[in-house]
């Protein structure tokens, strides 16, 4: 039975404290609200702040790249210092930690932080650490140990740690606390998912009076394989030791580029670019000469997102693709299966008169030529047909840059706002551009401004143009699919935009498919390269490029290539700088990646056929 | 079943006082969450997206728990008692998070079966006070449920499930002799398990730095957080008083964040209508021939008013840090949801009464 007087005497004590709660908010609040302020301004509490461990990074296949321990470590409270018992704690380090040095502790007893680290006692049993914490001024905290499991292998991607700048202090607040900011690869631009929170040790006078422990970051989950990375930098070092051991080469050649994605995600399977670091040494702080010995081989550079490179031959799809959609072939022709005669030279005359001839690569030309046989020999005379044609209909109107407006759509001249730092857009040249440049960069143009050559030069990826090796894998991708999107690392990425390209039809994939397949086979510039794949060859495709460089630096050697023709799963870009040929050494570096990728057994890289 | 009067909200009707303040007190945790976010940002990580998520699943969970009549919600009170006391058994064979077992992980949220037991620890009492002659095999269930959150270890939700069980077998017709017996029992058992060391060591910490002479620095902190909000609060001043620590702001001691930025007019406020819900409930106990009803109110009354007593006490530094939340402040899922439905039950009793205003 319920008691009405016994729930009035429960409703009378709750009340009672309720009002009890009014006054004593009443007289914090509004009686003692100066002395609180007093207070206030007169505490001398300090914050150390203890760096949170950064979240770990994982590969596709939940393979664990970067590690993120938590180790227990020395501290000293320096405020507990002085000069009664400096010297009993410097023998006490001395006599127990052997490997410290005078300037060690130089530097940790005129720091003039409130902790200072003195190294990770990881190694030290219980009961020596009991010990320690005998003496007052020591605390044993734990601290984050970062490791990448990997070294060199996918360092780009990956990027390094290091003290933040002034700058990064703005950008990423917790990074100040944690005294500790990437500064390349995911490591930077996912900063503030793997950063976490920094832990606070709070300090009155001398006394550690508070700790929060710090919360972790989040842990990145990648889309690469790191199989396929470590064979794709084994791949290109490979080669790029051929291309030396061939090539008589004024520099040596050490700058090479892979990339491989997924067709139909996007995903990045693998980004290797040499030469290449390893992320440990930034762990403990890297000497300046290490760093500026990699610095100067330029190992920091992600050639894979910023090498700006012409991209010769590889470009020639783009023209090939507008050929098709525009039906604009050479003077002469109307569809795709029409032969023009190449005889190894082009001479044509300009509406000024001015005569010109080009020369292509094969100087008996490549016979009869239809715009499979162009790609598949990397005919220059049929594509510099097609650009006169271009220049000669459309010169001065606004159809003029026909040629560019089919790069831009692939994704030239722009990022591809994929998800790491620093990626680089490259140029897509055309009449405004040079027009520009005659003001701003007037040696790197003619005073006459935009010619009919500059377009014969860009329609095979000659002159001004500069590409990255994830733009023209991205521009592959497009084009072998009919849908454009940003390549990315992040395997938990949601935002991913996808745009349809009405341009691309299933029928124009289908010979665009089948006609980088010619290129793998015999008669094609990689033939050489896929030979050893027998019968598997034919279901590969790809294009060779070689573009030349200015000075005496050598061509840059490209390879684009797709790993099967019935069922496309990967593009692979292989890029060596200076390396020379497309034939002889990206192709093969490529050939070795996609024997992976198909799950073939790996033959070693060999040096190619020099075409081009 | 009890004849009803036709009312205005939702089907099964809602009693417009009861539904009013619930509002009410959402609305003050999504402003001061939304003082104290920073920057709005559309990801479930951002607190105020947090707590405006859980406050409309609450808000939900309210009319949900409307459409359940009395007369069915007495008849499984026994069995879910079972599963939560199932539950709770379960979460002690998990894997300690910083040390304690006291959230089932299940992705974004983490799920505390122990705010949940609150709630059902109440109408289990009430029904078998009701239902039941004997009262000594209630002392058997009460106390593995104990038991089991001791265990966790959860001090604080213990202390306050001990406390409504006293309450609302205290308006029961039990001998006051006997009541002395159970709180003496009590004792005896807490000491027990102090001696046995069953409860953890960081809130045998707690308790003897609270008697301690020094002040605990996290409660002084609160406390000069809460003088410094004056009259006014210092949301609204130009040149706020800064400088003072506080930890999770947004959970335990979210009232000294809501004192600092609202002042004393916003804890006036909030504690008047508090107040008002609290009266409100006395209607029940005038109007009710239902034993259970009044054994419910009573329960939700204790366990709602001592949630924030002890809340803004530890807060105060009149009581030593127990970690309890501040009910429809506090940012928390579990909390949240169980707060909405002891006012979902609480709705339903008043509109099986009749009483729609």
């Amino acid at each position: 039975m319920f008691l009405r007087n016994r729930y009035n005497y429960l409703a009378l004590l709750f009340i009672s404290y309720f009002l009890f709660i009014i006054v004593n908010f009443f007289s914090l609040q509004i009686l003692n609200i100066n002395d609180s302020i007093d207070k206030i301004d007169q505490q001398t509490y300090d914050i150390f702040y203890l760096s949170a461990p950064r979240g770990e990074i994982y590969d596709t296949n939940k393979e664990k790249l970067v590690t993120s321990s938590l180790e227990p470590h020395l501290f000293i409270n320096l405020r507990k210092i002085n000069a009664d018992n400096i010297d009993q704690y410097k023998q006490y380090l001395k006599y127990n930690f052997e490997e410290l040095k005078n300037s060690d502790f130089e530097e940790i007893f005129n720091s003039r932080e409130a902790l200072y680290l003195i190294r990770n006692i990881n190694d030290l049993d219980y009961l020596e650490r009991q010990s320690l914490l005998e003496l007052e001024a020591f605390e044993i905290f734990d601290y984050p140990i970062r490791q990448y499991n990997y070294g060199n292998i996918a360092s780009h991607i990956i990027g390094y740690i290091g003290r933040p700048t002034l700058e990064e202090f703005e950008a990423y607040p917790d990074s100040r606390r944690n005294g500790l900011v990437g500064k390349s690869g995911v490591e930077k631009y996912y900063e503030e998912e793997l950063s976490g929170i920094a832990g606070e040790i709070v300090f009155k006078g001398n006394e550690i009076i508070d700790f929060t422990t710090p919360q972790p970051g989040e842990d990145l989950y990648l889309t690469i394989d790191i199989r396929t990375q470590r064979i794709a930098t084994e791949s290109l070092l490979e080669g790029i030791k051929l291309a030396n051991e061939n090539f008589d080469s004024e520099n040596i050649i050490q700058k090479g580029s892979i990339v491989v994605i997924d067709i139909n995600s996007g995903e990045v399977i693998s980004m290797v670019s040499l030469p290449d670091f390893d992320p440990n040494k930034f762990v403990k702080g890297i000497s300046s000469f290490d760093f500026n010995q990699l610095n100067r081989i330029d190992a920091f550079n992600n050639f894979a997102i910023q090498g700006l490179y012409p991209p010769g031959s590889v470009f020639k799809i783009v023209a090939y693709w507008l050929a098709e959609n525009e039906g604009l072939f050479p003077e002469g022709i109307s569809t795709r299966n029409n032969r023009v005669k190449c005889e190894g030279n082009l001479s044509f005359s300009f509406t000024d008169g001015s005569q010109q001839v080009y020369n292509d690569w094969k100087q008996d030309g490549h016979g009869n030529v239809d715009l499979s046989s162009a790609i598949q020999q990397s005919c220059n005379v049929y594509f510099w047909d097609i650009a006169l044609k271009i220049w000669r209909t459309y010169e001065g109107s606004s159809n003029e840059s026909i040629l560019q407006k089919y790069a831009r759509n692939l994704g030239f001249g722009k990022i591809t706002e994929i998800d790491l730092p620093y990626e680089k857009a490259g140029v897509v040249p055309d009449r405004e551009l040079f027009e520009q440049w005659t003001i701003t960069k007037p040696e790197l143009v003619r005073p006459e401004g935009w010619l009919g050559g500059d377009l014969m030069n860009l329609i095979v990826g000659q002159g001004a143009i500069t590409t990255t090796p994830i733009q023209v894998a991205n521009a592959y991708k497009t084009l072998l699919t009919g849908y454009s999107s940003a390549p990315y690392f992040d395997k938990n990425k949601d935002d991913i935009e996808i745009v349809k390209n009405y341009d691309i039809n299933d029928e124009f994939i289908e010979f665009l498919l089948n006609d980088l397949n010619l290129v793998t086979n015999k008669n094609g510039t990689a033939y050489y390269a896929f030979e050893v794949l027998g019968s598997k060859a034919n279901d590969i495709g790809g294009k060779t490029g070689t573009a030349q460089n200015p000075g005496d630096k050598n061509s840059t050697s490209w390879f684009a290539g797709v790993d099967s023709i019935s069922n496309p799963r990967y593009i692979i870009v292989t890029v060596v700088d200076e390396g020379g040929s497309g034939s002889a050494v990206a192709a093969p570096i490529s050939r070795r990646v996609i024997q992976h990728l198909i799950g073939v057994d790996l033959t070693p890289v060999k040096f190619g056929e020099i075409t081009e | 079943m009890r004849e009803r009067k036709v009312t205005l909200l939702g089907p099964e009707g809602t009693n417009l006082s009861i539904f009013f303040l619930f509002l009410v007190f959402n609305f003050i945790s999504w402003f001061t969450l939304f003082v104290l976010s920073e920057g709005i940002e559309l990801n479930f990580n951002n607190i105020l997206i947090r707590q405006i998520v859980f406050s409309l699943i609450s808000i939900i969970v309210f009319f949900l728990i409307t459409y359940i009549s009395i007369e069915n919600l007495q008849q499984y009170t026994d069995s879910l008692f079972a599963i939560i006391t199932i539950l709770l058994a379960v979460l002690l064979r998990t894997s300690p998070k910083a040390g304690v077992r006291r959230w089932f992980d299940l992705g974004p949220i983490d799920f505390q079966p122990s705010e949940f037991a609150k709630v059902i620890t109440v109408l289990f009492i009430a029904n078998y006070l009701t239902k039941r002659k004997s009262k000594y095999p209630l002392f058997l269930f009460l106390g593995l449920i104990l038991f089991l959150i001791l265990r966790q270890p959860d001090l604080g939700t213990s202390i306050i499930i001990g406390f409504v069980i006293f309450a609302i077998i205290f308006v029961s017709d039990i001998k006051i002799r006997y009541l002395v017996l159970i709180i003496l029992l009590v004792f005896t058992f807490f000491f027990i398990f102090l001696e046995s060391g069953l409860i953890n060591e960081n809130q045998l910490n707690r308790i003897n730095d609270f008697f301690s002479t020094d002040e605990d620095f996290q409660q002084s902190q609160s406390k000069l957080l809460i003088s410094s909000g004056s009259i006014f609060g210092q949301y609204f001043e130009s040149n706020k008083v800064e400088k003072v620590f506080v930890p999770v702001e947004t959970t335990d001691f979210i009232f000294a964040a809501y004192a600092y930025n609202f002042g004393f007019i916003g804890v006036l406020f909030i504690l008047i209508m508090w107040l008002l819900f609290f009266f409100r409930l006395n209607q029940i106990l005038n109007v009710s021939n239902s034993d259970f009803d009044k054994f419910v109110i009573t329960g939700f009354v204790t366990l709602l008013a001592f949630q924030i007593i002890v809340n803004i006490s530890t807060i105060t530094g009149l009581l030593p840090l127990t970690g309890l939340p501040f009910p429809l402040l506090s940012l928390g899922g579990s909390s949240m949801v169980s707060t909405a439905i002891i006012f979902g039950i609480t709705n339903r009793i008043f509109i099986e009464n009749n009483l729609v205003i």
